[in-house]
This record gives C-alpha cells, structure tokens and sequence, in this order.
C-alpha cells in the first residue's frame, strides 16, 4: 500500500471508508454509551454529561443491582432456560437430522414434505398459546422449551451436513456389526460438532434473547428470565405509561438500567465475536436448500 | 447403501398385498431408524400439526372450560366481525405499510453496505468495520426497544439535545403518530444492515477473481467491474432474500412494536400481530384473535406463493 503511494487511493475509496466509519460509529457508539453510563456517577448522567467515557467511574449501579433480589433471580432463571433449552434443541435436531439424512429412510419424502410445509403455514400466537394451554404446560419452564424444541430451518441445515458428510466410515461400522444408534452417538455426531457449534449458537441466542414466549406463557414473576424484567423495568408501555412521556429518571435510575442492559448482554458479547463464519455457513447453506 | 428400493421399481406391476408386504420389510430394515425418529414425529405432530388444528378454533366460540372439541360452531361469525369493523382496515394498512417501508428502505442497505466493504483492500479495516456491524443482530429486541427509548426521551435522549444545541423544539417522538414509522423502520435497519450483508459477503467471496483479472486487463474501473460483475454474480442471492422477505413481510416484527407503541401511537403502530396479541392474550377473546391470527396467515402465505411465482416467470429463480 505505501509503496503505491498515494495515487492508488482514488476518491471512491476516501468516501467509501467515510461512509464505513460512520457505520461503525453509529454501530457501537449506543453500546460504549450505555456501558458509560453504566459505570457513572448518577449526578453525571442526570445532567446529561456523560457521552463516550464514563464519568465519575464507579461500580455502583452494578451493586445495586445484584442487590436487588429480582435481577440476580431472573439471571439464574435464563441461565437455567437457555441451557436447558439449548441441550434439548441440540440433541433433538441431532437425532431427528440423522434418519432425514439417510437417502433409503422409511418414508423419507413424506417427511421431509411434513416438515417444509410448516416452515409455511404459521398458525400465529393463538393457536399455539392454546395448544400449550391444554397440554397443561403453562408456568412451566418446558412451555418455553418444547414448542420451539426443534427449528426446522437448523434441522434441515444440519441435515444436509449429515448428507455430505462421507458415506465409507458408516459402511465400516456396519461391517462391523455397529446399530444405527452407535453409528449417530459414535461416529456422525462427534464428526459433526462445527455444525452443533453453529446450530447451537443460533438455539443459544434464541434462548437468551427470547421475550414474547416466556412473557406470554409464564404468569409466575419469580420464573421470569431477564428479558422480561429488562421489559418491565426499561420499558413498560401497558396501558399507556410510556417512559418516555416522563422524565426517565424518575422510573428508576438511568445507571442501574443500564448495568442491568450490560450484565445481559455479557454472555452474548463473549461469543459473538466468533461467530461470523458461522452465520455464513448457515445461512448459505439456507439458501441453496431451497 | 446395500438396499436396492424394491419398492419403486416394481410398484407399479405389484399387487396390494405384495405393497403392503414391501412396506412392512422397509419399515422393518429402519426400525433402528424409525425408533430415532420418533421424538421429532412427536414434536412436529404435536407442537407444529397440533397448532394447526388448533385454528378451527376461529370457526368457535372457544373457552378454556369447553376445550377446542367441546366448543360450539360458529362459522364465519368472528371473521364477518373482524371484516366490519373499523380496526380491518387500520390493521391492513399499517400492517403492509409498516412492513413494505421496512422492505423497501431495508433491503437495498445490506447489498450496497457488503459490496462497498469488498472495495476495501486494508483487511483488518474490513474486518473490524464487519465485526462490529452485524454486533446489534446480537442484541435483543427488549435491549435495542429500550436503547431507541433511551436515545430519543425528550429530556435526555441525545437526539433531542442534538435538536435543542441546533436551538429547535424538542421532538416527542414516541408519542407523535408521524414519527412511528421512520422510528421504526431506520432503527430496524440499524440493526439488521450487517447481520444480513453476511450474506451477500458470502455470496461475493464466491465470485471467481479471474473474471475481475479479465476485467482489470480490459482496463474496466472499479465501478464498471461492481455493476458488470459484482452484481450479477451475486443476483441470485438477491433474489432469494427478496421472496423471503416478501413473504414474511406482513409478519412484521411485532415483538418491537409492541415494545415500542403505546395508546397513542397505535393508529400507525398496531398491526395484525399485535392486535391479535391484545385482544387474544390480554383480553381472552381466543376465537376472535385466533380468526384475525388465520387472516394474516394467509395473507403471508398468499404473499409467499406470489413472490415466488413471479420471480420464477421473471428469472427462473425461485425458492422451489
């Protein structure tokens, strides 16, 4: 690049890394702001002085926080959803992806035909809120668990991975005299763990981000998972009281709310850095499917 | 693969009983696999094909007590309510409005923000700037709702300060109806640009570079090789992303409006999901909402199949 010197840079490149830096301003500067916040004295961010830095550093809107029982409860709560949630997603679509992929399966067509056309027909909320109703599971962790325990589009991603994955390793463990219960446990899904990585983050992030469901089927406020706190404290427009018509302040303290939106996103912001080739991957393979 | 499928090289000479017989070997050689099957049959029968069922409810006067069986008849009864009353309209408009506005405004900005982020040669630049730019598709809907919330309050919001530093009025913008929709749809780009031009970056990566060379000896410049190259080759893409997101148009995301409207704003806000939402969940009407839910449904679906039509008449791309 130096070497060229400065006429290999044309005008087209000046504005395109312009406009690309204001992208990434506008990206992550709501994100630096709020984690500033976060970290300030409340008199600072009363009078509005805190822009990219903290201001007064400190950590006490953070021990407030944890201090208060409803924060720390809900974490626990979406840890134990997400994990469980994601465990029971990834097994289900490892198992259920393996005789899909199997080209001689028993009814094999019909299946697949099952499962494409619900990708399509989307009953909507009700139908679905009253089929968990019956089934009794309201208030009960699985409600947020079962009903999303397999997502067609990561099934069918996982599944033409199982496909191309090379047929001789199977065919030796058949010789063998291996059952088709070892060959999914001891040979397809230990070889297929990029593509559970992948799945998995998705299942993740859908667990850990997820608020309609848990708001609509759990009733119970010691169940609720983070998200829904964050809603109730941040946001709370039922019937009209919209924080924004107030002073945001007087809700409750603008440095708690966001040590809160901060300790959420933590896990969140771990892994995503990561995750890039991931979404690619899935997201192409998505698209080829057809 | 040792099998040879029988089955469908002689079915059509077979009699019934040698068919049934033949079904029986096939399932019989798969038991190991049927047994592995069996929690995903379940899942779908019951939590994808049991909400299906469930719709009929529409066609009742559905209460927790009675059950979907137990319920009464009703035919048409909610569908002709919700048809005659004022919301109907209300709710189509904003719905498609709402939605077309997303896809309109939203869908170009991926495209364009992948094809300038292949113009750059300093790699860690690129890869910094993508990073950071898909970073919202992480964050929650609650987390984003509550950071527009936030940055557009009237006292401390920072547009509002920007606005009153540029000595003009402050600006209410989640109570003023007129504000809603540029809220919403510039905030949903904020956060979808970069998570969605994943996709085209891939589909870019998978250009072969000698027709860039070729295009290079032929003394092409670099905005020639993006419209005569770049995208071309990346159509195909574009155009599957189009149907899909024609087709989940009217599925808009209700998760972000129902954070962010309030009474004031629901002449623009409310859109079909929402509403079925308040009047299902929060005022138990099952029936009635279950009927508008099976409405959207098929306006979806009808979109859908209809975008995929016409794509494969125009280009022969198509999603089947």
């Amino acid at each position: 690049m130096v070497a060229k010197g400065l006429r290999s840079i044309s005008l087209f490149q000046i504005i395109n890394t312009i406009l690309l830096v204001c992208l990434a301003v506008a990206t992550i500067y709501p994100i630096l702001y709020i984690t500033a916040v976060s970290l300030s004295d409340t008199s600072y961010v009363v009078r509005g002085e805190v822009t990219l830095l903290p201001k007064g550093f400190n950590f006490g809107a953070y021990k407030e926080v944890l201090m208060d029982n409803r924060i720390p409860r809900a974490y626990l709560n979406t840890i134990y959803y997400t994990v469980l949630g994601t465990v029971i997603n990834l097994l289900m679509t490892a198992v259920a992806a393996y005789p899909l992929s199997r080209r001689t399966f028993f009814g094999r067509k019909f299946f697949m035909l099952a499962i494409i056309i619900t990708m399509f027909l989307n009953p909507g909320i009700i139908p679905n809120y009253v089929i968990v109703q019956n089934l009794g599971l309201l208030d009960s962790v699985w409600a947020l668990v079962l009903p999303n325990a397999i997502w067609t589009f990561e099934l069918l991603i996982l599944k033409s991975f199982y496909e191309s994955m090379s047929g001789s390793l199977r065919e030796a463990a058949v010789v063998d005299g291996a059952s088709e219960y070892r060959i999914l446990f001891n040979i397809v899904i230990p070889l297929s763990k990029p593509a559970l990585a992948s799945i998995g983050l998705f299942y993740f992030m859908g667990h850990w981000n997820s608020f309609f469901i848990p708001m609509i089927y759990l009733n119970d406020a010691a169940m609720y998972p983070l998200q829904v706190v964050l809603r109730d404290m941040l946001i709370f427009n039922e019937g009209g009281n919209n924080p924004s018509l107030v002073d945001a302040a007087a809700l409750a303290p603008q440095a708690m709310k966001n040590a809160t939106i901060v300790l959420s996103m933590i896990p969140v912001l771990m892994i995503y850095p990561f995750a890039q080739k991931y979404f690619a991957k899935g997201v192409m393979l998505g698209s080829e499917k057809g | 693969m040792a099998h040879v499928n029988t089955e469908t090289v002689q079915a059509p000479s077979r009699s019934l009983r040698g068919r049934i017989v033949s079904v029986f070997r096939h399932m019989r050689r798969d038991r190991q696999l049927l047994m592995l099957f069996i929690p995903c049959l379940l899942f779908y029968a019951i939590f994808r094909y049991g909400p299906l069922y469930g719709m009929i409810i529409a066609f009742k006067d559905y209460s927790v007590f009675t059950g979907i069986m137990g319920s009464d008849w009703v035919g048409l009864k909610h569908f002709e309510k919700f048809f005659s009353s004022a919301d109907f309209w209300l709710l189509f408009k904003n719905t498609l409005l709402l939605g077309s506005l997303t896809l309109v405004f939203g869908f170009p900005f991926p495209i364009i923000l992948a094809i300038l982020l292949n113009e750059v040669r300093v790699k860690w630049f690129k890869k910094s700037v993508q990073t950071i730019s898909y970073l919202p598709a992480f964050l929650s809907v609650v987390i984003i709702s509550s950071m527009i919330i936030d940055f557009l309050s009237p006292n401390q919001g920072i547009f509002n300060q920007l606005l009153a530093a540029l000595g003009f009025e402050k600006i209410y913008f989640l109570i003023e109806p007129e504000w809603f929709r540029p809220v919403y749809v510039l905030s949903d780009i904020w956060a979808t640009v970069g998570y969605e031009a994943i996709i085209y970056m891939a589909a870019i990566a998978g250009i072969s570079p000698s027709l860039y060379e070729a295009a290079k000896v032929d003394g092409a410049k670099r905005r020639h090789m993006i419209w005569s190259i770049t995208i071309p080759s990346i159509m195909p893409t574009i155009i599957i992303m189009f149907i899909l997101k024609t087709g989940s148009m009217i599925r808009v995301g209700y998760e972000k409006v129902l954070l962010l409207y309030n009474p004031m704003t629901y002449e623009v806000a409310d859109v079909f999901s929402t509403y079925v939402y308040r009047k299902g969940l929060l005022e138990s009407n099952y029936s009635y909402a279950a009927a508008v839910g099976l409405f959207e449904a098929l306006v979806a679906m009808t979109m859908l199949l209809s975008a995929n039509y016409i794509s494969k008449r125009l280009g022969g791309n198509g999603l089947w």
